[in-house]
């Protein structure tokens, strides 16, 4: 759970990038790495196969500096999407505090969409994090290819967004919808920070 | 091309900006909705007054009085 450290005067937030194979998880992470300024740049690590597949994942620590007197960090996580990398799936998923499902709204990749969302709530409740209540985005991407290839968005969200949490319709190649889904995941997020709980003596 | 029509940090820089205006004001709200306060020292006890005369018999001869008068 993100914790607001008075201490160390620090906050921390980890926020997981999930979804099936290919529905754009990490190019979602190479346009926000795009858009930072040059000072705030870190290393994005990314572990691609040879064919450009993310191995292990992708990670984005993006320092927001200092707000309000506490120096801020969002570490962003993609997971692998391929069914066979369940385990990494999992090790990712470890503390987080927020989720993006992104779901490629391709006519063909439902059924793909809808395991990967099985799968996210079977590995939540695997991590002792509760699929019900975890912070939560619905990002539907790839809204740039031809209409005959992509389900509406009415009918991604009647099958996908069961929560009814907020959803957006993106382009990520093009940084369309980017932004304004990690702006609603990091409020939804923040909205749930907490102080620490006091030491026991 | 994708790669033509991607946008750079050059082209609309404003993206992160807007983000970051708008995390920090939600982190400023909710810090200070959390920061902790400092404990008040507890009140010290305030003892019962006790009277100067307390527990003492002040009519003492009278009692000694009404108790022989008793025995009798």
């Amino acid at each position: 759970m993100s914790v607001v450290n008075y201490g160390t005067r620090e906050i921390t937030c980890k926020i997981v990038y999930y979804g099936p194979g290919r529905s754009g998880k990490t190019t979602n992470l190479q346009h926000i790495y795009s858009q930072l300024p040059e000072e705030r740049k870190g290393k994005m690590v990314s572990l691609a196969t040879d064919t450009d597949r993310t191995l292990f994942f992708d990670f984005l620590p993006l320092d927001l500096g200092t707000i309000s007197g506490f120096a801020t960090r969002f570490q962003l996580y993609t997971v692998p999407g391929q069914v066979y990398y369940a385990a990494t799936r999992k090790l990712v998923l470890q503390g987080a505090d927020g989720v993006v499902f992104v779901a490629d709204s391709q006519s063909r990749q439902l059924a793909e969409n809808i395991e990967s969302l099985q799968d996210l709530h079977a590995n939540l409740a695997d991590e002792g994090l509760d699929p019900r209540t975890i912070p939560l985005a619905m990002q539907y991407n790839k809204r740039d290819l031809p209409p005959g290839e992509i389900s509406s968005i009415e009918d991604l969200d009647e099958t996908l967004n069961f929560r009814a949490v907020p959803y957006f319709s993106a382009s990520a190649i093009n940084g369309g919808g980017v932004f304004e889904t990690l702006r609603s995941i990091a409020s939804m997020v923040l909205s749930r920070l907490s102080a620490p709980a006091p030491k026991e003596v | 091309m994708a790669a033509d029509s991607k946008k750079t940090a050059e082209d609309d820089g404003g993206e992160f900006a807007d983000f970051m205006a708008d995390i920090s004001e939600e982190i400023a709200l909710r810090v200070e909705s959390l920061e902790p306060k400092p404990k008040a020292q507890p009140e010290a006890k305030k003892a019962t007054p006790v009277p100067p005369d307390a527990g003492l018999i002040l009519e003492w001869e009278n009692v000694v009085d009404r108790m022989i008068e008793e025995v009798r």
